[in-house]
């Protein structure tokens, strides 16, 4: 089962921006990595072989980004 | 790096460590990944893959599951999804706090003669928008009629009808927009949505039938296939009622997020 | 060297999916308790729900399977994966886009309150009593 592989190996990378989105301190720099995890997490969806929640990932994690990105526009977007 | 930021690793190293080994423990109990024997894989869910196809005439098995076998379920869902635009909106609901607020910073932007709107974002957002806007809400919509036979339904054709919206709402100077609407009627359609949901569910019942019973669903003479059309018919049906209610929550969330932040810019 | 892979693949199926999986949700759960910003909260609580979806879909593989959609009339349960789990986090992730919208707005509110999203701060001025 080589998909197993692959699977394996995109985890450890989710895990790795996880551990990104925790130190990092621009809140808005906080944001794009959290759009490249909801990516990956798409990814790993098809993998799986979810095509539907694949789908539903790309477009909620978009809209999410979106949200995140208006409201921070009214935040200090330094924070400890 | 400060004394904050290593606390911080050495607890983080500290749960991965516990984590993983957690996971290996539960790993001993839990199945192996990608076998045919497992409990998941085994009872009922042969019996909705191979009778979906003639149940429902629906060929994407996830939406003959999400919107017919298990449309009790779901019907709650796109509830609880309305309850979050509800939600967001008493929470930050103070219109008499935004219009002062208007009114007081209004006069001090004076517009100047000859600087319209459609400067500002620059030619590229201007064109290329102008360009996709349309053709999401095309492929929205298609999504929304074409779930039951490939990928979609209404939960991916709600959030890309609303992401056109979205798109139109962000981009600064896109001259042909649609115009903002009030996040209190958005909240309406979204309840009509919900609504129509749980009528597809009771009009069953003054047929003689139960709730959400597809096949006593009074257009017997206008789809073809007997039962299973009418299957497919009930599932259109819900189906136009989740896009409506997704659609006019995300957009309420956003309006609702974009008028609080929208005066706050230095 | 195909055998290392192969013992590899079997650990991976065996315990090592669970496993990445389990850290996931670990460091989901260390995010909300440990970060200062309210809305870094939030992105962990994004993180975590992802964590608990790929839990479930874990449960759905079937080697040498194909998507849901059936492409035949003639549909025999060892073709295809399992689509249960995948209609019951399709919904699941729709909700969770609802409650990072419900989160956002009390965060709105706390700004406008407090005048900052930090919690230290905010507990330092006698909010968190």
């Amino acid at each position: 089962m080589p998909v197993i592989l692959l699977e394996g190996l995109l985890l450890a990378a989710l895990i790795t921006i996880a551990v990104a989105v925790i130190f990092e301190r621009n809140l808005l720099a906080c944001t794009i990595i959290y759009c490249g995890f909801s990516f990956g997490a798409m990814l790993l969806y098809i993998i799986v072989g979810a095509a539907d929640v694949a789908f539903t990932e790309a477009v909620i994690g978009t809209i999410s980004t979106v949200y995140f990105v208006i409201a921070i526009k009214s935040i200090n977007r330094r924070c400890k | 790096m400060d004394r904050r930021a290593k606390k911080k690793l050495a607890g983080l190293i500290l749960i991965i460590l516990l984590a993983a080994a957690g996971g290996m423990k539960a790993g001993s109990f839990l199945p192996v990944i990608g076998s045919h024997q497992t409990p998941a894989n085994t009872y009922l869910s042969g019996y909705y893959i191979e009778n979906a196809m003639e149940h429902t005439h629906a060929a994407n098995i996830v939406t003959a599951v999400l919107a017919d076998y298990r449309g009790f379920d779901t019907l709650f869902e796109t509830c609880v999804l309305f309850l979050s635009g509800i939600a967001t909106l008493m929470v930050l609901f103070s219109k008499a706090k935004v219009k002062d607020r208007r009114a007081k910073e209004e006069p001090e932007e004076p517009v100047l003669p000859g600087e319209d709107e459609r400067g500002r974002g620059g030619s590229i957002l201007d064109t290329s928008f102008r360009i996709i806007v349309p053709i999401v809400m095309i492929y929205g919509i298609y999504v929304l009629f074409h779930g039951e036979l490939s990928l979609g339904g209404g939960f991916q054709a709600g959030a890309l009808i609303a992401s056109a919206y979205l798109m139109d709402r962000i981009a600064p100077g896109f001259e042909t927009r649609m115009g903002e609407i009030k996040e209190e009627n958005m909240l309406i359609v979204a309840g009509l949505g919900t609504f129509l949901y749980a009528f597809t569910g009771i009009l069953p019942m003054l047929f003689g039938g139960k709730f959400l019973e597809y096949e006593k669903l009074p257009f017997g003479n206008l789809v073809k296939g007997g039962a299973a059309g009418l299957h497919g018919a009930g599932i259109l049906m819900i189906e136009i009622g989740v896009t409506i209610c997704v659609m006019s929550v995300i957009m309420t969330i956003l309006e609702v997020v974009l008028e609080r932040t929208e005066f706050d810019d230095d | 060297m195909t055998e290392m892979i192969e013992r590899v693949e079997f650990f991976l199926a065996d315990r090592g999916i669970y496993m990445l999986t389990f850290v996931m949700l670990a460091i989901g759960i260390y995010g909300m308790v440990v970060c200062s910003s309210y809305m870094k909260k939030l992105m962990c609580m994004n993180i975590l729900q992802v964590s608990i979806i790929f839990f479930f879909l874990t449960f759905g593989q079937k080697e040498g399977s194909t998507l849901p959609v059936a492409v035949s009339q003639t549909v025999e349960a060892e073709q295809y994966i399992n689509p249960l789990p995948h209609a019951l986090m399709l919904t699941a992730i729709v909700v969770s886009l609802g409650v990072t919208g419900v989160g956002l707005a009390l965060l709105m509110k706390i700004r406008d309150i407090y005048g900052t999203i930090e919690e230290d701060e905010i507990t330092g001025k006698g909010g968190g009593r």
